[in-house]
């Protein structure tokens, strides 16, 4: 650790300091004007605005909507990180395994995390195409006629659920598959000589093992699916009707499209309050201070 | 152990291997093929292995002809680039700082660039917009550089903070009892050192901003501005049904980060793992 001394530290510390405040202030700035800007009522981003109190807050929490749109929130999250988790599990316990072309083949489960949201729901809106969308075509040979997928709730919400487990799941695969590295050999060759069966090695060895870095994994994807607004909008835009509007599309139609700037700016607001009780647990769970001594 | 694997095992292992790459690459495949079947064949039902190549690649041509597709494809280069070389200068500035000298306070700056980092943008993006507008600088491919960057500073300081704190300051004391001034043992140790860090930075800073929708789609409105996935997503909404001109959009933005991913996987797979790409 150096103390300032010569003229290139604190050429150093300036830029440090110029850059710390820089990236703070454009984050902390939309933040707080998003908190400021739900006080008031506005009809868009240019218009006069009236400070208002807390009406905003009381108009949109006693707001069914809002309520319908938590929910829809929540049982996205659920299903899918369940799902990503339980996917991206199996496909790590897969890849862990030694089989040819393994290299190849690691590769090509990244790929659907890297490609942009556009292009993985321009993919599925054509597989679904109710002209000649291929899983269209399937679903008539098998008679179940053609499906409008977007026009129901229910499959407009799987729809939701599969695109978004198709494209996140490799996360889980790759931090699951990096963990495993970590677990001693030596505890599964015990447990091996002690006649444990594969899915008992699993359940008593990996899972224990690895239920810190899975904790972070949950934590880490329930904070990012909770707020997922690309994949929702462009595939459904929140419909048919609101079946499948959740607060970061509610939020976006009330200051967007419902001349509701302040009630945009509330909804904001509390997803905002939502997401900060999930990252204060993050923090308790994973302190940076231990981080620092471990590595 | 392995070698012994009974025949079940090694046929549900492969069984397993096959519907994984199956399901993580067909629709890959399929906007490839869609995209170079010739026209009269997206009208016909499809056939799951194509019957005959477009080789003249028309629904590439078509597309780059009538859309503003070759001007966002610039935008989108001009914009990553900025945000690329932006964040790498503002975040080995701050994470060496950071790691080397008594800054009061430090865990509380890395904190809250993490919890920056965790934020999702729909939450910044609209009262970004509110304060672009106020600045005069909304519908400007500047104020989509900018807020690319309160994605990527955070997540280049967070991995470089990792890499500069594990590197042993003997070193540098070394090369500066050798002569070297600190910029010189900066340059000279520090920096080629610490070389994967700063590429794994570039590449997910290069990714996020090209990926980026949300940003793009909130701050700006005029179609010279926009970037390649504001722009696919507005085709969309015009040219009804036009597949095979929209998977050669989407084919043409997913091809660079295929390419990149191939040579440079490497630093894909340890960035994902330290949690690089958010969503």
């Amino acid at each position: 650790m150096k103390r300032i001394r010569t003229f290139s530290d604190r050429a150093l510390l300036l830029a440090f300091v110029a850059g710390v405040s820089t990236t703070l202030l454009l984050i902390l700035v939309p933040v707080l004007d998003a908190v400021r800007l739900s006080l008031y009522q506005a009809e868009s981003f240019i218009s006069a605005q009236t400070w208002v109190g807390l009406a905003n807050y009381t108009r949109i929490l006693s707001d069914p909507t809002f309520w319908h749109a938590f929910g829809i929130g929540l049982l996205f999250a659920i299903t899918t990180i369940a799902a990503q988790v339980v996917l991206g599990v199996l496909f790590a316990l897969l890849l862990d395994q030694p089989f040819p072309g393994r290299p190849v083949v690691r590769g090509i489960t990244v790929l659907p995390y890297l490609l942009p949201t556009v292009v993985v729901t321009v993919i599925f809106q054509w597989l679904l195409d109710g002209g000649l969308g291929l899983f269209t075509v399937w679903a008539e040979h098998i008679g179940l006629g053609r499906p409008a997928w977007f026009e129901n709730p229910t499959s407009a919400m799987l729809i939701l659920i599969v695109v978004s487990v198709w494209t996140w799941t490799p996360f889980v695969t790759v931090c699951f598959l990096a963990a495993m590295q970590t677990v001693p050999k030596s505890l599964y060759e015990a447990a091996r000589v002690d006649g444990a069966s594969a899915w008992m090695r699993f359940w008593h060895i990996t899972i224990p093992m690895l239920a810190p870095m899975l904790t972070v994994t949950v934590l880490l994807r329930s904070i990012w699916m909770f707020n997922k607004f690309d994949v929702v909008w462009l595939l459904t835009k929140g419909g048919p009707l609101s079946a499948t509007e959740h607060l970061p599309v509610l939020a976006y139609r009330r200051a967007f499209s419902q001349f509701d700037v302040g009630g945009g700016a509330t909804v904001a607001t509390l997803s905002f309050l939502v997401l900060t009780v999930l990252i204060a647990v993050y923090f308790h769970y994973f302190p940076l201070e231990e981080k620092e001594e471990k590595s | 152990m392995s070698l012994r694997r009974s025949l079940t095992a090694r046929v549900t292992l492969l069984g397993g291997v096959a519907l994984m790459c199956l399901w993580s690459f067909f629709p890959i495949y399929w906007m490839i093929v869609s995209s170079l079947r010739p026209e009269r064949d997206l009208f016909a039902p499809p056939t799951l292995i194509p019957t005959s190549f477009d080789t003249g690649f028309k629904a590439y041509w078509t597309l780059l002809e009538l859309t503003d597709y070759p001007l966002q494809f610039l935008n989108s280069v001009m914009v990553a680039g900025a945000v690329v070389v932006i964040t790498l200068l503002v975040s080995v500035v701050i994470a060496y700082v950071v790691t080397r000298y008594r800054i009061p306070g430090k865990t509380i700056i890395v904190g809250s660039m993490l919890y920056a980092y965790m934020f999702p943008p729909m939450l910044l993006a609209i009262p970004l917009l509110s304060i672009f507008a106020g600045l005069g600088l909304a519908d400007s491919l500047w104020s989509v550089i900018a807020a690319h960057c309160t994605l990527t500073i955070p997540l280049g300081v967070w991995l470089l903070w990792g890499f500069f704190k594990v590197m042993p300051l003997d070193l540098e004391e070394a090369a500066m009892v050798d002569g070297c001034t600190r910029a010189g043992a900066f340059f000279r140790v520090v920096l080629p050192l610490s070389l994967p860090g700063i590429v794994t930075v570039a590449i997910f800073a290069f990714l996020l901003s090209w990926t980026d929708y949300i940003f793009a789609f909130v701050l700006v409105s005029s179609d010279s501005q926009k970037t390649l996935p504001v722009g696919l997503a507005s085709i969309l909404g015009t040219f009804d049904a036009r597949w095979g001109e929209l998977m050669a959009g989407a084919t043409l933005i997913a091809l660079p980060l295929l390419v990149l991913f191939t040579f440079l996987s490497r630093y894909f797979i340890q960035g994902l793992a330290a949690g690089a790409m958010k969503g």
